[in-house]
C-alpha cells in the first residue's frame, strides 16, 4: 500500500532485485515458451504458403508427365473432354492476358491520375469525401460486379453497344482533341516572327479542330457500324476489372506519392513550374517505382479476379481474330479453374483434372513473380526516397 | 511554349485528376443505382392475390378470411374468362377437322399462358410442381405475362445476312370470328381485378427459404450461409492474425526468419482466390479430411487462410501506431512485456484491429471463388450450428453467380438474384461502414 | 554576481523547508555510479559518470539539451534496454546490487523505481484505472484495496480533491498539469522507492509546474527523487543536490546551493551565468 510505503531507516531497499536462480530460469523459460508460442502461430503464414504451393505443384506436376510441356503453352485446342482430349491453353493464356492488359488500360491511367488529385490538387475536405467512395469501391463484393457486367453491362453493350462505345469516344476524345489542337498550335508557331504569330495560331487551330472532328466523326461513324454478336466480351470484362483494380493503383500510387515529400516539389516550384509541370517531371518520376508497385499490384487484382471473368467473358477458349477485337467473347485460366474443377472432380486422377491444377500452378507463379515485383519496387521507392 | 497554353495544360492535368475521381464515383453510383433500385422490388412489390393465397396455404400466414374474400372475389372475375373457354370448346365440336386441330393447338397455348398467369383453371388436376399450383404472385412479372398471353413472338427473316427481327403478332388474330375473340380483351381489361395487385413490404424475402427453385419464397438459407461462413472465418483468422501482429510488432527483430514471414505474408495477399480455393479442397478436405466433402467448416477454414494476411497486416499497423508513451509508462511501472502487450497496447490498439477484423469480414462475405469447391451448393436447408461442421451450404454469392448464370429460368427470378445482391452488397457496404466510423471515432479520441 | 544569479539565489532562498543540513554520518548511498557509461551503438552518450545519490533527497540532473541526462536517468530503471543497440559499461548499484548484473529482475527493479516522463502518458482509461494499473499488474484483485490504494496515491499526487468525483472519466480529458499528476500517483500507486523525473514540467504551464514543484518537496520526505531538468531555476528551487552533466560527462556534483553560488568549475559557472547552453 502506498500509504504504508514509509522507508524505514534500515535497509531501504526492503526488496532484492535478484531473482533466484531458479525462479529466474522459470521466468526465462516462461517468457520463451511464450514466445515460441507466439512465433508458432505467425508461422502459419509460411506454412500456408508452403502448403499452397505443395499442393498446387502435387497435383500439377501428373499433368505435364501424362502430357508433356508443349502441349499447353503453344496448342489453341482445347477440348478436354473430348476423345482423344487435346489441352491446348494457348487461347486460355492469352484470354487472361488480354483482359489484364485491358484492364491496366483503364486502370493505370485513370488510377494514376486520381492519385496525384487526391495527393496534390484535391482540397482537404474533398479527400475526406473521395476516400470512402475508393473504399466502397473496392469492398464490393466481385461477384456483385460480375452480376452487373452479366446482367446490366452486357444486354447494353450487345443492343446498344455501337451508342456506347461513340459516347465514350466522344467524352474521352473531344477534350482530349482540343487540347491537342491548342498544344500543337502552339508548338508549331513558337518559332514564327513576332506580328505574324497570332494570325497564323488562330488559322492553324481552325484548320486542327477542322480536322479532328471529321477524325472523330468518322471514329462515331465506324463504331457505330461495328457488329457485336455478344455482350459478354473482352471489352466488358475489361471495363469492369479495370474499374476494380482502381482503388487499389489508386491508394498505393497516392501513398507513393506522399512519400515524394514536400521539399522536391517546393523546389520545383520555385523555379517557376506549373503544378503539372511539377508533378510530371518531378514527383512522378520520383515516384515510379512505387507507382510501378501500383500497376503490379493492379495487375495481380485482375489477373487473379475469378467471378467477373466467369459470369461475363463469354468463356470462349479462342483468340479472336484480329488478335486485339476486344469484342469477342474468350476465356481466362481462373474461369477455366473455377468452371472446369467441378466436372473434373470425379475424374480425380486424370489429365482432365490434372491439367486444371497446372493452369493454376500458372497463375500462382504469375502472382508469385507479380508479387515479389512489386515489393521489390516497393522497397527500391523507400531506399530511394530515404 | 506560351504561358497560357501552359497554364491550360496544368488545368487539363488537374481536370484529367478530378474526371478520374468523378468517375470513380459515378461507377460506384452506375454500379450501385441499379442494384438498389431493383434489389429492393424483391422486398417491395406488388404482389397479387396468388401471392398471398401461396403464404396462406403453404406457411398460414395472412387473415385467413380476408384473404379467400380475395380468391372468391378474383375467382368471380376470371370465370367469365374460363366461361368463354369451355363456350369455344363446345364450339369446337361442331368445327370441321382439319380446322380443329389447329385450333385446338392455339388454344392449349392460350390456356397455357392463362394458367401462368391466373393458376390452375378451376376443376382441373392439381398439378405436380409447385410453379404450376400458383398464378404470377407478382404484379411486375404477371405484365410480362400478359405480354406473352396477348402476343405470339413471331422472327421476320426478310433480311437473310443478319439474325432474325421478332415481330409482335397480336394472339387475337388468330382467333378472329370465334366465340374466343373478346377474351383477350377481357383479360387485358380486368387482369387487375383478377389478381389484385397490392403493394407489399416482403420483408421476410430474408427469412423465408425458397422454394421450388426460387421461384417462391426468400433467401435464408443463402444469407445464414454466409452468415456462417463469415462469422465462422473470423473466428479462425482473427485470433491467429491478431498473435501474429503482435509478435511481429512487439517481439520480432529482424533476421531471415522475420523476413521469410514477411515475405510469404505477401505472397499470400498475392495469391488469386481462386487458387486458395484448390487449395482448401486439395488440403482441408481431401488431405486432413475435415469433412468428407464440401462443408462450412472446410469453407471457413479456406477463408480464413484468404484473409490472414489483411489481418495481420492492418492489425500490426494498429499495433505500431499505440504511442510509445503507453509502452514506456507501463514498463516503467514494472508491468512485464507480456502484459503490456495485454493490458496496454491491445486495448489502445483495439479499435484498429476491430476496423481490419471488420474490413476482412466484409471480403470474407463476398468472396466466391474459394467456397466454389470447399462449402457452397446452390440449393439446401438452413443448417444447424452443428451441421456446419460436416455440411456445405448455399451461399449469397455462389447463389447469385448460380441463379444468373445456371438456374432453368434466369429471366423469371431476376428479382431474386437481384434482392440476394442488394442484400449481399449491403452486408458489406454495412461492414465497412462500421469500420469508417470506428476508425474516425478512433481518430477523434486520440485527438482529444 | 550577475541578474542571472541574483535570480538563482531567490530560487534557492524559495525551496520549502529547510535545507539539509551537511549530515555528519555518512549516509548510505541509494544510487551509485562508478564509470558508468552508456553507449547508443558507437555514440558514447554517458561518459564514465560517477555520482551518489544519497536516500530522501531530490537530486537535479542538469546539463546542456543532448549531453545525456534522460539517458542517465533512464539507465537507473532500465529504460534503455527498449532502444536497440543500447548497452552500457561500468557500474550502476541500487544499494549495492548491480542494475546491469545477469539476474537481475527488471519487473522487481522498475517497481523500485517509478518513472514520470516529459509528457504526460496516461493510458486512454479511466482516472481510476490508470492509478490501478500499477497495482493490478502485480496481483492485487480485492476492490477494497484497489479503492484504497487509489485513494492514498491521488492524495499525495495532491490530485484527489480534483477528481474524487470523476474517478471513472477518461483520463485523457484532464488538463496537463491533471494528467501530470495523475502520472505521478500512478508511479506512486506501485509503492516504488525512488521516483525518477525526466523533465517533468516542461510541457505544462507555469502554474501547473508551481503544482508539480510543490509535490515534489512534499514527496521529497518519503522518496529518494531524482529530477531531469534544464531549468536552472526550477532545479534551485526543488533539489537539494544537483548534478551537472556536460556532453556526457560529469562536470560538478554537490549540494544546490553550494552548486549555484560557489560553483568549483569554471564551466559550471558559464553555464548557470548562461554563457553557454
Ligand atoms: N534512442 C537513441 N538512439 C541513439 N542515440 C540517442 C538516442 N537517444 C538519445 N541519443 C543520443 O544520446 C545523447 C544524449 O541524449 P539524451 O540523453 O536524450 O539528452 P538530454 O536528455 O540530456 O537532452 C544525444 O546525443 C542523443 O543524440
Ligand atoms: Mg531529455
Amino acid at each position: 500500500m502506498a500509504g504504508t510505503s514509509i522507508p524505514t531507516e534500515a535497509g531501504l531497499l526492503r526488496r532484492h532485485l535478484m531473482l533466484s536462480r531458479s525462479a529466474s530460469r522459470l521466468q526465462r523459460l516462461g517468457a520463451l515458451a511464450a514466445r515460441g508460442a507466439l512465433l508458432l502461430v505467425t508461422c502459419s503464414s509460411v506454412f500456408a504458403v508452403i502448403f499452397i504451393f505443395l499442393f498446387i505443384f502435387r497435383d500439377a506436376l501428373p499433368f505435364f508427365g501424362l502430357r508433356g510441356f508443349a502441349e499447353v503453352f503453344t496448342d489453341t485446342a482445347w477440348y478436354p473432354s473430348a476423345e482423344p482430349a487435346s489441352f491446348g491453353a494457348l487461347a486460355i493464356f492469352f484470354g487472361s492476358g488480354i483482359v489484364t492488359l485491358g484492364a491496366v488500360v483503364v486502370a493505370v491511367p485513370l488510377g494514376v491520375a486520381a492519385a496525384v488529385c487526391l495527393s496534390d490538387v484535391l482540397p482537404f475536405s474533398v479527400r475526406q469525401f473521395a476516400k470512402p467512395v475508393i473504399e466502397m469501391l473496392a469492398a464490393i463484393p466481385s461477384v456483385a460486379y460480375g452480376f452487373f457486367a452479366l446482367v446490366v453491362l452486357a444486354p447494353l453493350l450487345q443492343e446498344k453497344g455501337g451508342v456506347v462505345l461513340s459516347v465514350g469516344a466522344c467524352l474521352a476524345g473531344a477534350p482530349l482533341g482540343l487540347l491537342a489542337v491548342v498544344v500543337l498550335s502552339d508548338l508549331l508557331t513558337s518559332r514564327l516572327p513576332d506580328p505574324s504569330r497570332p494570325v497564323v495560331r488562330l488559322v492553324l487551330m481552325g484548320g486542327l479542330c477542322a480536322a479532328g472532328f471529321y477524325g472523330l466523326t468518322q471514329l462515331v461513324q465506324l463504331l457505330l457500324r461495328l457488329p457485336i454478336h455478344s455482350g459478354t466480351n473482352a471489352l466488358n470484362v475489361s471495363v469492369i476489372l479495370g474499374i476494380m483494380a482502381l482503388p487499389t493503383v489508386v491508394s498505393v500510387s497516392e501513398d507513393a506519392l506522399h512519400a515524394v515529400g514536400r521539399e522536391l516539389r517546393e523546389a520545383s516550384y520555385a523555379l517557376g513550374a506549373t503544378r503539372a509541370e511539377t508533378l510530371v517531371k518531378v514527383v512522378i518520376p520520383a515516384a515510379r517505382s512505387g507507382i510501378l508497385a501500383a500497376v503490379v499490384l493492379g495487375v495481380m487484382r485482375a489477373v487473379g479476379e475469378t467471378m467477373v471473368v466467369w459470369m461475363a467473358s463469354g468463356n470462349a477458349a479462342q483468340i479472336p481474330r484480329p488478335w486485339f477485337n476486344v469484342l469477342e467473347p474468350i476465356r481466362t485460366l481462373t474461369a477455366t479453374i473455377a468452371g472446369e474443377m467441378g466436372e473434373a472432380d470425379h475424374v480425380t486422377g486424370s489429365a482432365r483434372y490434372h491439367v486444371l491444377f497446372a493452369l493454376a500452378l500458372c497463375l500462382l507463379l504469375i502472382c508469385f513473380v507479380c508479387n515479389l515485383l512489386g515489393e521489390w519496387a516497393v522497397r527500391r521507392s523507400k531506399a530511394r526516397l530515404r | 511554349m506560351r504561358l497560357s497554353t501552359r497554364k491550360l495544360l496544368d488545368r487539363s492535368f488537374s481536370g484529367l485528376g478530378v474526371f478520374a475521381i468523378l468517375l470513380m464515383v459515378g461507377a460506384l453510383l452506375v454500379l450501385l443505382a441499379p442494384i438498389a433500385a431493383r434489389g429492393s422490388r424483391a422486398f417491395v412489390f406488388r404482389a397479387t392475390v396468388e401471392h398471398r393465397q401461396f403464404m396462406l396455404e403453404e406457411s398460414g400466414r395472412g387473415d385467413h378470411d380476408a384473404i379467400d374474400a380475395e380468391i372468391r372475389a378474383a375467382a368471380e372475375v376470371r370465370r367469365k374468362a374460363y366461361d368463354m373457354i369451355a363456350r369455344f370448346e363446345e364450339e369446337l365440336e361442331a368445327a370441321g377437322r382439319s380446322e380443329r386441330r389447329e385450333l385446338r393447338r392455339s388454344l392449349r397455348e392460350v390456356k397455357d399462358h392463362l394458367a401462368g398467369l391466373l393458376g390452375p383453371a378451376p376443376g382441373n388436376a392439381r398439378p405436380v410442381l409447385l410453379r404450376d399450383q400458383y398464378g404470377q404472385t407478382r404484379w411486375d412479372r404477371a405484365l410480362v405475362g400478359l405480354g406473352d398471353f396477348l402476343y405470339v413472338t413471331e422472327y421476320d427473316y426478310s433480311d437473310p445476312s443478319g439474325m432474325g427481327r421478332p415481330l409482335l403478332v397480336p394472339r387475337v388474330d388468330g382467333f378472329r370470328g370465334t366465340s374466343l375473340e373478346p377474351l383477350f380483351a377481357y383479360v387485358e381489361q380486368n387482369l387487375e381485378r383478377m389478381l389484385r395487385p397490392r403493394l407489399t413490404f416482403y420483408w421476410r424475402f430474408l427469412f423465408d427459404e425458397g422454394r421450388d427453385a426460387h421461384f417462391f419464397g426468400g433467401i435464408w438459407p443463402a444469407v445464414l450461409g454466409t452468415l456462417y461462413l463469415t462469422i465462422g472465418t473470423m473466428l479462425i483468422a482473427a485470433p491467429v492474425g491478431i498473435a501474429s501482429a503482435v509478435y511481429l510488432a512487439e517481439f520480432a527483430g529482424e533476421g531471415w526468419l522475420i523476413s521469410l514471414i514477411r515475405t510469404c505474408i505477401g505472397t499470400l495477399a498475392g495469391v488469386p482466390s481462386i487458387v486458395f480455393g484448390l487449395f482448401g479442397l486439395a488440403f482441408f478436405i481431401n488431405t486432413l479430411g475435415v469433412s468428407d466433402s464440401k462443408s462450412v467448416l472446410a469453407g471457413c477454414l479456406t477463408l480464413a487462410v484468404l484473409v490472414l494476411p489483411t489481418v495481420i497486416r492492418a492489425s500490426e499497423e494498429a499495433i505500431l501506431a499505440v504511442p510509445k508513451t503507453y509502452k514506456e509508462a507501463s514498463l516503467s511501472l514494472g508491468a512485464g512485456q507480456g502484459s503490456t502487450v495485454l493490458r496496454v497496447i491491445l486495448p489502445a490498439a483495439l479499435p484498429g484491429i476491430l476496423t481490419s477484423v471488420i474490413i476482412s469480414m466484409g471480403r470474407a462475405a463476398g468472396e466466391t471463388a474459394p467456397i466454389i469447391f470447399t462449402a457452397a451448393v446452390s440449393l439446401g436447408r438452413p443448417l444447424s450450428l452443428r451441421q456446419t461442421l460436416s455440411q456445405p451450404t448455399p451461399a449469397l454469392p455462389w447463389n447469385i453467380y448460380n441463379l444468373c448464370t445456371e438456374h432453368e429460368a434466369v429471366d423469371q427470378i431476376r428479382h431474386v438474384q437481384y434482392g440476394m445482391v442488394l442484400t449481399l452488397v449491403l452486408l458489406v457496404l454495412l461492414l465497412n461502414l462500421a469500420a469508417i466510423l470506428l476508425r474516425a471515432r478512433l481518430a477523434r479520441r486520440l485527438a482529444g | 554576481m550577475n541578474g542571472v544569479t541574483v535570480e538563482l539565489a531567490s530560487s534557492l532562498a524559495e525551496r520549502q523547508g529547510p535545507a539539509p543540513e551537511p549530515k555528519d554520518r555518512l549516509e548510505e548511498p541509494v544510487i551509485t555510479a562508478e564509470e558508468f557509461s552508456v553507449f547508443y551503438g558507437d555514440n558514447e552518450a554517458v561518459k564514465r559518470v560517477s555520482l551518489d545519490v544519497p536516500p530522501r533527497r531530490v537530486t537535479a540532473i542538469i546539463g546542456p539539451s543532448g549531453c545525456g541526462k534522460s539517458t542517465f536517468l533512464r539507465a537507473v530503471n532500465r529504460m534503455n534496454d527498449l532502444i536497440p543497440g543500447c548497452r552500457t559499461e561500468g557500474l550502476l548499484a541500487l544499494e549495492g546490487q548491480d542494475l546491469n548484473a545477469p539476474g537481475v529482475d527488471v519487473v522487481t527493479l522498475r517497481r523500485v523505481v517509478g518513472m514520470v516522463f516529459q509528457k504526460p502518458n496516461p493510458f486512454p482509461k479511466s482516472v481510476f484505472d490508470n492509478v490501478a494499473f500499477g497495482p493490478r499488474i502485480h496481483g492485487v484483485r480485492g476492490k477494497p484495496e484497489l479503492t484504497e490504494t487509489v485513494e492514498v496515491s491521488l492524495r499525495r499526487a495532491g490530485l484527489w480533491e480534483e477528481v474524487a468525483d470523476r474517478l471513472s472519466h477518461n483520463a485523457m480529458a484532464l488538463s496537463g498539469g491533471q494528467q501530470q499528476r495523475l502520472c505521478i500517483a500512478r508511479a506512486l500507486a506501485v509503492d516504488p522507492e525512488i521516483l525518477l523525473m525526466d523533465e517533468p514540467a516542461s510541457a505544462l504551464d507555469p502554474r501547473s509546474t508551481a503544482r508539480i514543484e510543490d509535490l515534489i518537496g512534499e514527496l521529497r520526505a518519503d522518496y529518494t527523487i531524482v529530477i531531469v531538468t534544464h531549468n536552472m531555476q526550477q532545479a534551485a528551487r526543488v533539489s537539494d543536490l544537483t548534478a551537472f552533466l556536460y556532453e556526457g560527462r560529469l562536470v560538478e556534483f554537490g549540494p544546490t546551493d553550494q552548486l549555484f553560488t560557489k560553483p568549483r568549475q569554471k564551466q559550471t559557472e558559464d553555464y548557470i551565468t548562461g554563457r553557454f547552453g
